[in-house]
């Protein structure tokens, strides 16, 4: 009820600020924004961008998990790992977009690679930095404890930083997940051959401000939905691991 | 000596400029049963890590006679995420003992419990079934009833007393609280401010049915022992 409150007390401010600009190539009001939405969701062409959108998300979401956790794993694990791999991490974390664009565009040219690319790179430091965290964050008491036992390496690994890490990497995920759509809208708008950010950048060179405003509503959707859609399972999952012991 | 299980001989150790342990010296026999009191930083956490070989920074001689090791530590140090039964078999694969030690520790029907839903005493008894499990030679225990009440800690030491008579290892602990310790022990171990030093060794003359915090007995020896304390 109270997000249904904000939601409207957000298009009223929207619709007065529209009214008291005046200038709908800047601020279209929220009517004009609706009425192109409503136009793009009798369209395919919208259904085959989002899913276009969508498949490179994943996409990015799956490689930026399962590069990221193994080597953010391995630094957390290993200090000398660690000071080796973090320079080149600090590095691609520091690069603009727009340098790894020029790279992407000089390779591969327009086209589904250098989204997905620029998507990887763009998230992959944050994967390895919280993994890297949360396995530096693992209780030492534990890890004493396993020693006083003699417990094997393989074990300690499995029962103990694994199971330490497991808050970290759903942690992990959702920043991800909140993040991708950004990105990727971002880079298919700059170097894509398909996509949400397509259709922003044709409704930019027709100056179709409410367009642009319904495409970026569709692009808010999906990335709320996605979040929330992982909260909850994530929520299931990580009982035991969110009460105190 | 064949039946000595721990020899410490002039063992000492220090923080950079902080000297904790000055010189201690002492035998424990197979079987035996020690506890250690002590003022706070004195260094007697640190020298169970040293017996248990979880600390290798120290000079001085440590003889160890024997393989396993069984550490009640003074929190539980269960894996949080996991249940008691797969904490359990985290340091052994022998479920028969594991019952048999569950059912000694009255945690029957507690096996696929989180740790987050045992009380503090059951988590220390878990704690101390993870201990007897890997069959110890000798059984340490870093001060492990410091955050129990009364009747649980007795109920527990009465537990202990009763599997060790049965199991026959050795105990070393530490206490700040001289029932626990007459309670348990045959010698109790006083150690002075830091750089500790090991002052008195008092022998615990008490037969097995006389341990009871009501005895008469044991009320001397507690008077004896406290007094000792209060003299350093």
């Amino acid at each position: 009820m109270k997000i249904l409150l904000g939601i409207l007390i957000f298009l009223i401010v929207w619709q007065v600020f529209s009214v008291v600009l005046n200038v709908p190539l800047i601020l279209p009001s929220p009517y004009l924004t609706f009425e192109s939405l409503f136009h793009l969701a009798g369209q395919s062409d919208t259904y085959q961008a989002i899913l276009s959108t969508v498949w490179k998300s994943l996409l990015v979401l799956l490689t930026v998990i399962a590069v990221g956790i193994p080597v953010g794993f391995f630094m957390g694990i290993n200090e000398n790992v660690y000071e080796i791999f973090r320079p080149a991490v600090t590095v691609i974390q520091a690069v603009p977009v727009i340098s790894w664009l020029a790279l992407v565009i000089f390779v591969w040219g327009i086209g589904w690679k250098g989204p997905v690319v620029i998507g990887f790179l763009s998230l992959l430091p944050i994967s390895i930095f919280t993994t890297a965290a949360g396995v530096r964050s693992t209780d030492k008491n534990l890890i004493e404890m396993a020693k006083v036992y003699k417990v094997p390496k393989v074990k300690i690994v499995k029962a103990i930083y694994l199971g330490s890490l497991v808050p970290f990497i759903f942690s992990t995920v959702e920043v991800i997940i909140g993040d991708v759509w950004k990105v990727i809208v971002v880079a298919e708008y700059l170097c894509g051959s398909s996509g949400i950010g397509v259709l922003i950048s044709w409704a930019r060179q027709y100056v179709d401000v409410p367009r642009i405003y319904a495409l970026t509503i569709i692009t808010v959707a999906l990335g709320i939905a996605s979040e929330r859609v992982a909260k909850m399972a994530f929520r299931k999952i990580l009982g035991k691991w969110q009460i105190p012991s | 000596m064949a039946d000595t299980i721990l020899r410490v001989e002039n063992l000492k150790k220090d923080f950079g400029t902080l000297p904790v342990i000055d010189g201690w010296n002492l035998e424990l026999a197979k079987e035996e049963r020690i506890a250690m009191i002590g003022p706070s930083g004195c260094g007697k956490t640190t020298f169970l890590k040293i017996i248990a070989d979880l600390d290798r920074n120290f000079s001085g001689n440590i003889e160890r006679n024997f393989e396993r090791v069984g550490f009640v530590f003074q929190e539980p140090r269960l894996i949080p995420w996991i249940s008691v039964m797969e904490n359990l078999t985290f340091v052994s694969s022998d479920e028969d003992k594991i019952i048999f030690f569950l059912k000694a520790m009255r945690l029957e029907g507690f096996e696929n419990y989180l740790p987050s839903q045992l009380s503090g005493g059951m988590k220390q008894r878990v704690n101390l079934v993870r201990a007897l499990i890997v069959d110890p030679e000798i059984l340490i225990l870093d001060e492990p009833f410091a955050s129990l009440d009364m009747p649980v800690k007795f109920a527990i030491i009465a537990d202990i007393n009763a599997l060790r008579n049965q199991k026959r290892f050795a105990i070393i602990m530490i206490t700040h609280d001289t029932k626990e310790a007459i309670s348990m022990a045959d010698r109790v171990l006083i150690l002075s401010k830091r750089p500790s030093k090991i002052v008195e060794d008092v022998k615990i003359d008490l037969q097995e049915g006389e341990r009871d915090i009501s005895n008469t007995e044991f009320i001397k020896i507690e008077s004896i022992l406290m007094k000792r304390i209060f003299s350093i």
